[in-house]
């Protein structure tokens, strides 16, 4: 709408923005800035669990309205679109349909066995420099930055 | 009753997640292109977002905690630190196998869908099965890390 945000703000400015959102919301409630537990919970207020936190599932609503006021307020604003620009060059909708579905599956079994994802043990674990977060977010880096090498040879460089 | 489920702390979850699904907005962390840049290692830009982020909060925290802060809304801060078990290095396999595929994860696919790119919607579906298939095989008591913690009763 106002496009008054730079198309992607630099990692100088987000990383220790990050920091300071990690810090703050431990100082006042002593909790993780992690995002699979809160789908965890908002899965558990839908199917009407008796020990939600629901403050979790408010954290949910604000993590897609955060990006709703960037993308769509103080950016230009952008249409709706399918995403994904890179893999639908490489491969059909057809098969880049099911390939997001089954990976988005292997993700969250594996966030949920791990006990966090990203933001859960990549940031927030090794913040508080816990030994299990370390592991998990090297086994993560390393699978991912191997996965994605097996994707280009598979499509032939063009992934 | 515990603090954390006052209407304070909603408040402070839906401004929390607002202003964590802003930023991932603005270093377009929810575009595909840019996971797949980082994870292709064609660009070092999210992996130093992340280490910049810890290099603030992990000497924060590490001060706080000496000082043994109080927090308002969750008792006394206490940082989690497990030990290693099997379960983290199966799931961190299978998150880095899904993450590379899907090419997002968890807050960035909600910001996805936000910003009209509606295959988010693809890939919050899988999350929310994969995650409540985790939780059905789960065997141990606790995950015992940093997120999914038993909430603190004050």
């Amino acid at each position: 709408m106002f496009d008054v945000m730079p198309d992607r703000v630099p990692w100088y400015v987000v990383g220790p923005g990050l920091g300071v959102l990690i810090g703050a919301l431990f100082v006042l409630a002593n909790q993780p800035l992690g995002a699979s537990g809160a789908y965890l919970q908002t899965a558990g207020l839908v199917r009407q669990k008796t020990d939600v936190a629901v403050w979790r599932v408010w954290y949910f609503v604000g993590m897609f309205a955060g990006g709703l006021v960037v993308s769509q307020v103080l950016r230009e604003g952008a249409e709706v679109r399918s995403g994904y620009d890179v893999l639908r060059e490489a491969l059909p909708l057809g098969l880049v349909i099911p390939l997001v579905f089954a990976g988005a599956i292997v993700m969250g079994y594996g966030a949920g066995t791990a006990g966090g994802c990203t933001s859960g043990h990549g940031l927030c674990g090794t913040s508080q420099r816990s030994p299990a977060s370390f592991v998990v977010t090297a086994t993560f880096m390393a699978t991912a930055i191997a996965t994605t090498g097996v994707l280009h040879l598979l499509t032939g460089g063009d992934l | 009753m515990s603090s954390l489920d006052s209407k304070r702390m909603n408040a402070i979850g839906l401004l929390f997640g607002m202003l964590f699904g802003g930023l991932l907005a603005g270093a377009n962390l929810h575009e595909y292109d840019t996971i797949h840049a980082m994870l292709s290692l064609e660009e070092p830009d999210v992996f130093l977002l992340m280490a910049s982020a810890i290099a603030v909060s992990a000497p924060a925290l590490w001060w706080l905690e000496r000082r043994g802060v109080v927090t308002p809304l969750g008792g006394k801060l206490k940082l989690s630190r497990s030990k290693p078990e099997a379960h983290h290095l199966k799931g961190g396999a299978l998150f880095g196998l899904g993450w590379a595929v899907a090419g997002t994860c968890p807050a960035p696919a909600l910001v996805m869908v936000s910003s009209g790119a509606m295959l988010g919607l693809v890939a919050i579906a899988g999350l929310f099965i994969g995650l409540q298939l985790s939780q059905r095989d789960r065997t141990d008591a606790g995950q015992g890390d940093g997120e999914h913690r038993e909430l603190v009763e004050v």
